[in-house]
C-alpha cells in the first residue's frame, strides 16, 4: 500500500478574491474552463495571474475517461455566441496566448471541428497578435475535421496521449494509443509550420521503460513539445494513483525527453498541459 | 475592522472541507496573500491565503476538524 499522504511539493496557494474575479468573467459570459471542470490544482495561481484555459462545447463530455474529472453525459448543441465570447473574455484578461480545448464530442459529426475554427477566427479578430493554442480531442481521427482546425491555423496544436500505451485501455477506454499518435502526425504532416504537443501522466503505474518507448512513439509523430505531469485522482472513484513521482523523477524525464529529441518539454509535479503555455511557446519560438 | 473569515469552496460539488493545518497563530500580523490555513482536497493541498492585511484574532477551529463551505474558521482584524 502506498503512502497516500501528500508529498511537499504538491502544495498550492489559493487566493479567494483573485480565483473570483475571474470566475464571475466567465459566469457572465456563459463560458467554462477546464481548470474549474477538472478540478485543476494551478487554478488558483493562473486565475490570479489572468490566464485560464477555455473549455469550448460545453461542460458534457461524450466520453468516461478514467483519470478525468470532466462530466460524462448527454452534452448541449454547440452555443453559437461561444466563439465571440471566448474572444471577449481573453480581451478583457489581456490575454498574449490563449489556449483552447474542449470535451470530447463524439455526437457531433465534425466532432466540434467547426467550433474551434470559429473560436481562433474570433481571436484573430478581437484580439489581434495573440496566439492560439487548440488542445483537441481525436476527433476519432476524422481528416475532414482535422483539416478545419488546421486551416484555422492556430499556433500550437495539443492533444494529449495521456499515457502509455499498456494503460490506454484501462484509463481512456474509448480512445486508441495508435489512433491519437496519428492524430499528431497527420497535423504535422498537412501543416509543418504547426507546433505540435502533446502531454502524458506519471503516477498510473507505467514504468519507466513504458515511458522511454511512449516518448519514442511520439517523437516520431514529429511533435515538437512534450509535457509531462503527476497523475492527481480527482475522487476514489476514479482510476487509483500509483505512486508520486518526485521533482528529481520530472527531471530525469525532462533530460530523457530532451536528449530523445524533443524541442522543448515541460515536466514537473503540477505541470499541465496548458500550464505557462505561453512560456513554452516563447521558448520555442526562440528557437528558429 | 472584525471579520470572519470562511471555508472556501474550492470547487462546484465541495460541501466541507477538512482544515489541516494552521500557518498562522492567534495574534499574528498577517500580509495580505500570505498563507493562513491549509485545506486538503483529493487532488492537492491547498494553502488559503488571507486577501487582506491584519492580524489573525481568533482561530475558531483545530487542525483536523471538518469545516462547512462558508461556516467561520477565523476571526480576523483587518488592518485600517
Amino acid at each position: 500500500m502506498m503512502d497516500k499522504r501528500k508529498p511537499e511539493w504538491l502544495k498550492v496557494r489559493y487566493n479567494a478574491e483573485a480565483v473570483n474575479e475571474v470566475a464571475a468573467l466567465m459566469r457572465d459570459l456563459n463560458l467554462n474552463t477546464v481548470c474549474k471542470e477538472a478540478n485543476c490544482p494551478n487554478l488558483g495561481e493562473c486565475y490570479r495571474k489572468h490566464t485560464s484555459t477555455f473549455l469550448i462545447l460545453g461542460s458534457i463530455c461524450t466520453r468516461n475517461c478514467r483519470f478525468c474529472n470532466v462530466t460524462t453525459g448527454k452534452p448541449l448543441p454547440p452555443d453559437p455566441e461561444e466563439p465571440m465570447n471566448v474572444a471577449r473574455a481573453a480581451k478583457k484578461l489581456g490575454l498574449r496566448h490563449v489556449v483552447l480545448t474542449c470535451s470530447t464530442r463524439d455526437d457531433l459529426p465534425d466532432g466540434g471541428a467547426e467550433q474551434f475554427a470559429k473560436t481562433v477566427r474570433a481571436i484573430r479578430e478581437v484580439c489581434p497578435g495573440t496566439t492560439v493554442e487548440t488542445l483537441i480531442s481525436d476527433m476519432k481521427m476524422n481528416t475532414d475535421a482535422l483539416d478545419v482546425v488546421i486551416a484555422a491555423h492556430p499556433e500550437v496544436l495539443n492533444h494529449n496521449v495521456e499515457t502509455v500505451e499498456e494503460l490506454q485501455a484501462a484509463v481512456r477506454p474509448q480512445a486508441r494509443y495508435q489512433r491519437s499518435l496519428d492524430v499528431l502526425r497527420y497535423c504535422k504532416r498537412q501543416d509543418p509550420t504547426l507546433l505540435t504537443k502533446t502531454g502524458f501522466m506519471v503516477g498510473l503505474g507505467e514504468t519507466e521503460e513504458q515511458i522511454s518507448r511512449l516518448m519514442d512513439d511520439i517523437l516520431d509523430t514529429g511533435c515538437d513539445i512534450l509535457t509531462i505531469g503527476q497523475y492527481l485522482q480527482p475522487s476514489p472513484q476514479h482510476y487509483p494513483l500509483a505512486r508520486y513521482a518526485t521533482p528529481e523523477d520530472f527531471a530525469r524525464y525532462k533530460e530523457m525527453a530532451l536528449a530523445k529529441g524533443f524541442r522543448h518539454v515541460a515536466s514537473a509535479p503540477l505541470a499541465r498541459s496548458s500550464y505557462k503555455a505561453w512560456e513554452v511557446l516563447e521558448d520555442v519560438h526562440d528557437l528558429y | 475592522m472584525e471579520k470572519k473569515i470562511t471555508m472556501p469552496r474550492l470547487r462546484p460539488e465541495m460541501e466541507n472541507g477538512v482544515l489541516c493545518a494552521w500557518l498562522k497563530e492567534e495574534g499574528d500580523a498577517v500580509q495580505a496573500g500570505e498563507p493562513l490555513y491549509e485545506i486538503e482536497t483529493d487532488k492537492v493541498v491547498n494553502q488559503i491565503e488571507a486577501t487582506e492585511s491584519g492580524v489573525l484574532k481568533k482561530q475558531l477551529c483545530e487542525e483536523g476538524d471538518t469545516v462547512d463551505v462558508e461556516s467561520p474558521v477565523a476571526i480576523f482584524e483587518v488592518r485600517a
